[in-house]
């Protein structure tokens, strides 16, 4: 069962007094299984950032729609949005996004605070994802105390303890170290093998090895797709190599 | 070439940063202009042709000093604060290959610029402002005198060397800062101190027990003698514990709040408290300073309302009369009946040459001595000095004959020989007789609810008991048997109904008349005559000369006030800005965020002015004694002006606080809250 659906989605920016017109996604559709893994790479400007700003439901498409389980996003009223984001989205940001004012556990609750969650509820939900993370030691720390990789694990905790139906990742891995990269990948697919699905925006081939599948967008299009299949994390790097040097090279994949 | 280089990159910078630089301008500036004024009005020649010029003279010398104090050591904390702003600024500087030389040049080059336009515009609108400031000070001084436009040379000179002072001091300061610090520190000081707030136990108790012991002491003053030490001693313990309690006790405050988990991690708890105690460890100093503010204006502006306004009461209190005689006597026998219809007739004689009838006379004796009351002995502390910790067990004790209190309160009380009514400024008499040593014990027959011949400012001071007696020449006697030293006084005063220049006019004849017995007649007597129009002007002049300098002082330090809350805004608007970002991002929805920052900001922001409301409750019944001494004896008026100024002062606050959060919102809204 699909549990995103993207239907012919198209974004056009106006520059501010009308002038010139910026198409950012022409024609995008995709969707995405519950448990699955998918990576979308592209290169700047080829209109990521765009697209996860849509499915986040931070911005609002020209034409098409977002389907999350069913339901068009873009329909959600406004006042209920964040409600909306809270209840079914997690996101893993590139640069962390923590709140320096609070310690990590306090981070990682936010969200369930949000939501008017009880204390002993938030604390029984966070003990096991904590231990699966491997922050328990550092609960009581403050962002400012904790290595960037810490940091990343800790955004992922509470990007997990609302039980989002998708987590979106935005260049997870950006602001890591290649120790850290390791340890956060072997994190998602460890998360995904537990049946969370995850879609991540990258443009590091590294990571997006390690997803299910990964889309290519080129130009505001979906351009190509490539399965894991049974291949191992080195084939599928391979394989995503090659597909960026055709890109690069200016081949036409279709 | 080069030095053309550096003026410009110091006034580039200058006008880069106008968002912090024009507030500290304005403040600079104003500063010297209020420092000119007061300074040259207190030069100015027009004091010498008022009565009560000098007094004028030197209060306002005083106003001036304080206010160079206060530029000083506030000029200096603005300067910090904009200082860090600009340490990133420095140390990109310094990295870009600039050493520590070059940017000192820079740094120089704009305390130049800062001093110039600061003393220029200051004294500019000093001088401009000056016929304005001195309109109201005539006007509070109830005096008309016109003088041409003039400027004081001595007074321009003096601002000027006075502020290039403080300014230099900046300056090296500043200068010092930059030394003792390298490129990466210079880098990165916006973003230090990101550790979490963590709240000190022992200054937050600290702060909350001197606070308590203050308030108590303020509180449980009893003397008005005693009040005037015990109030600055209040004051600094005051201050101590603002500081004390809005830097460690609001974040301790947090920290509890943040163990109690069933509170804390409730949606409109959660990020209110966590950001308040970073807001509070980054403002608490900020906080403390307005609130300590605040409070001077409100005390400084009611106290010396009170006086403005309360001036007639207090004219009248200290002279009860138009024309006030006491006449001393060597002895309680030679202020006999004969003696005094003498001297009565030396007055009556004048007044005759005036046609005028004296009225609501006062003619009574008394005999006074200062007592320690105990088993209902009147026991005389002799030679005793006056010790301010004694104060609370020392009478001040009256005998008046009851002839006397009949003919001036027009009353017909009879009081049986051998007994006595008596009178007492605070409390009630514990015993019933009293004992003269040596002499008659006497029987309290009455305990009056008020006395008629009590006027005196000084039986507000003094506790004090009048007893009312028919034999009141034995007592008399038998204190003078045993060698104690009475003061025998005779009061003759009362009202005329002729204009007030004739009773000046009169007041000083019958001084003449009386002074020209001393010494010739048979008994030895000394006099003193107040006569209350004479006075009057000198009085309305000091509190009215009090009032304008509370006034101008109030300016300073709100202009002040106003500069920290504006900086603190900004300060702020920077910090929430990416806060603002996370949370929307996480899940927060706008509305949710405003709510949280706006009630976070109106905390902060009204905490101050709260504070120092209940400081100014708990100051009240200080100052009130305090008022004591300057003949003012109306608590009425002066909850009135308390109560004025309060108002007042909040809709004021609450303009700065639109005015100022508008800046805050604009930074805030720079990225992400159109």
């Amino acid at each position: 069962m699909s549990v995103l659906q993207v239907d012919c989605l198209k974004k056009v920016y106006t520059t501010r007094f009308g002038g010139n017109k910026v198409e950012a996604l022409k024609n995008v559709s995709f969707s995405v299984e519950t448990g699955e893994y998918v990576a979308i790479m592209g290169e700047s400007g080829s209109g990521k950032t765009t697209l996860l700003n849509i499915l986040a439901a931070l911005d609002k498409p020209t034409a098409g729609t977002v389907l999350l389980e069913g339901k068009d996003i873009s329909k959600v009223k406004e006042a209920d949005l964040a409600m909306f984001r809270r209840n079914n989205l997690g996101f893993v940001f590139q640069d962390f996004n923590l709140l320096d004012t609070f310690s990590i556990e306090d981070n990682i609750y936010l969200p369930l605070v949000l939501a008017g969650k009880g204390h002993h509820e938030m604390a029984e939900r966070l003990k096991p994802i904590a231990l699966q993370l491997g922050i328990s030691d550092i609960l009581k720390k403050y962002p400012y105390e904790v290595s960037g990789g810490q940091k990343q694990r800790t955004a992922v905790a509470r990007a997990l303890i609302t039980n989002p139906k998708v987590i979106l990742a935005d260049e997870p891995t950006g602001a890591l170290d290649s120790k850290a990269t390791d340890e956060l990948l072997r994190l998602f697919r460890e998360i995904n093998a537990n049946g969370q699905t995850i879609l991540m925006v990258t443009h590091s081939v590294k990571a997006a090895s390690h997803a299910k599948r990964v889309l290519f967008i080129a130009d505001g299009e979906v351009f190509h797709q490539i399965y894991r299949g049974e291949n191992t994390s080195e084939q599928m790097y391979q394989k995503i190599s090659d597909t960026l040097t055709m890109l690069a090279t200016g081949g036409d994949g279709k | 070439m080069r030095r053309g280089f550096y003026t410009k990159l110091a006034w580039d910078s200058i006008r880069k940063n106008k968002r912090l630089y024009i507030p500290y301008l304005l403040t600079c500036i104003g500063m010297v202009m209020m420092f000119y004024i007061i300074l040259s009005l207190s030069l100015s020649p027009l004091l010498n042709d008022m009565a009560g010029g000098r007094t004028a003279g030197i209060v306002l010398d005083l106003g001036s000093k304080v206010i160079g104090i206060f530029a000083l050591i506030f000029l200096f904390y603005t300067n910090s604060f904009l200082i860090r702003r600009r340490k990133k600024e420095f140390g990109l500087y310094n990295i870009l290959g600039m050493g520590k030389k070059n940017i000192s040049r820079i740094v120089i080059w704009e305390a130049v610029i800062v001093a110039f336009i600061s003393l220029a515009a200051g004294l500019f609108a000093g001088i401009a402002l000056y016929k304005l400031a001195e309109l109201g000070f005539l006007y509070v001084m109830h005096t008309e005198v016109t003088y041409a436009f003039s400027v004081s040379f001595r007074a321009v000179t003096t601002t000027l060397v006075v502020f290039a002072v403080i300014f230099l001091l900046i300056l090296l300061h500043t200068l010092w800062q930059l030394r003792s610090a390298n490129a990466i520190t210079l880098l990165r000081s916006e973003n230090a101190g990101e550790k979490p707030p963590k709240g000190n136990w022992l200054f937050g108790f600290l702060g909350l027990g001197i606070l308590i012991f203050a308030y108590y002491t303020a509180v449980t003053i009893e003397h008005p003698l005693s009040a005037l030490g015990t109030f600055f001693f209040a004051v600094a313990l005051v201050i101590v514990a603002t500081y004390l309690l809005f830097i460690s006790g609001s974040v301790l405050l947090c920290r509890i709040l943040q163990k109690r988990k069933s509170y804390y991690y409730k949606p409109n708890h959660f990020v209110s408290v966590s950001s308040m105690a970073y807001r509070m460890k980054r403002n608490g100093a900020g906080l403390a300073s307005i609130c300590i503010l605040v409070t001077m204006v409100l005390v400084m502006i009611s106290a010396t309302a009170s006086l403005n306004f309360g001036a007639e009461d207090g004219l009248r209190k200290r002279f009860p009369r138009d024309i006030n005689i006491g006449a001393s006597f060597a002895s309680a026998g030679d202020m006999k009946e004969e003696n005094l219809e003498y001297l009565r007739q030396r007055i009556v004689e004048v007044l005759d040459d005036y046609d005028a009838i004296p009225v609501n006379l006062a003619d009574y004796r008394t005999a006074a001595l200062t007592a320690v009351l105990s088993d209902g002995v009147v026991r005389s502390t002799g030679d005793l000095q006056y010790d301010s910790g004694l104060a609370d067990e020392l009478w001040q004790v009256y005998f008046i004959p009851l002839e006397d209190y009949n003919i001036t309160a027009e009353k017909k009380l009879s009081i049986p020989e051998g007994k006595c009514a008596i009178y007492l400024t605070r409390g009630d008499y514990a015993y019933d007789t009293i004992t003269v040593p040596n002499g008659p014990t006497i029987q309290v027959a009455e305990e009056m609810e008020a006395c008629e011949l009590v006027h005196d400012a000084t039986s507000s001071i003094m506790q004090t008991m009048y007893i009312i007696l028919p034999n009141y020449v034995e007592c008399a006697k038998a204190f003078e048997d045993a060698g104690t030293t009475l003061w025998t006084d005779w009061e003759y005063s009362f009202d005329l109904d002729v204009p007030a220049e004739q009773k000046v006019d009169i007041g000083v004849e019958v001084r003449d008349a009386l002074l020209a017995e001393v010494g010739e007649t048979e008994f030895s007597f000394s006099v003193s005559l107040e006569s209350r129009e004479a006075q009057r002007q000198g009085f309305f002049q000091l509190y009215g000369c009090l009032f304008y300098l509370g006034i101008m002082l109030s300016l300073v330090f709100i202009c002040a006030a106003v500069l920290i809350i504006y900086y603190k805004q900004i300060s702020e608007g920077y910090e929430d800005q990416q806060r603002f970002e996370i949370m929307q991002k996480v899940g927060m929805t706008k509305r949710e965020i405003r709510k949280s920052i706006n009630s976070q900001m109106l905390t902060v922001f009204f905490l101050p002015l709260i504070t120092a409301a209940i400081h100014l409750c708990f100051a009240f019944p200080l100052i009130n004694k305090l008022l004591l001494l300057f003949n003012l004896d109306n608590v009425l008026l002066f909850v009135g002006t308390c109560a004025v100024s309060l108002l007042v002062f909040g809709v004021f606050y609450v303009l700065v606080y639109r005015i100022t959060s508008n800046a805050y919102f604009k930074i805030v809204s720079g990225q992400n809250m159109q």
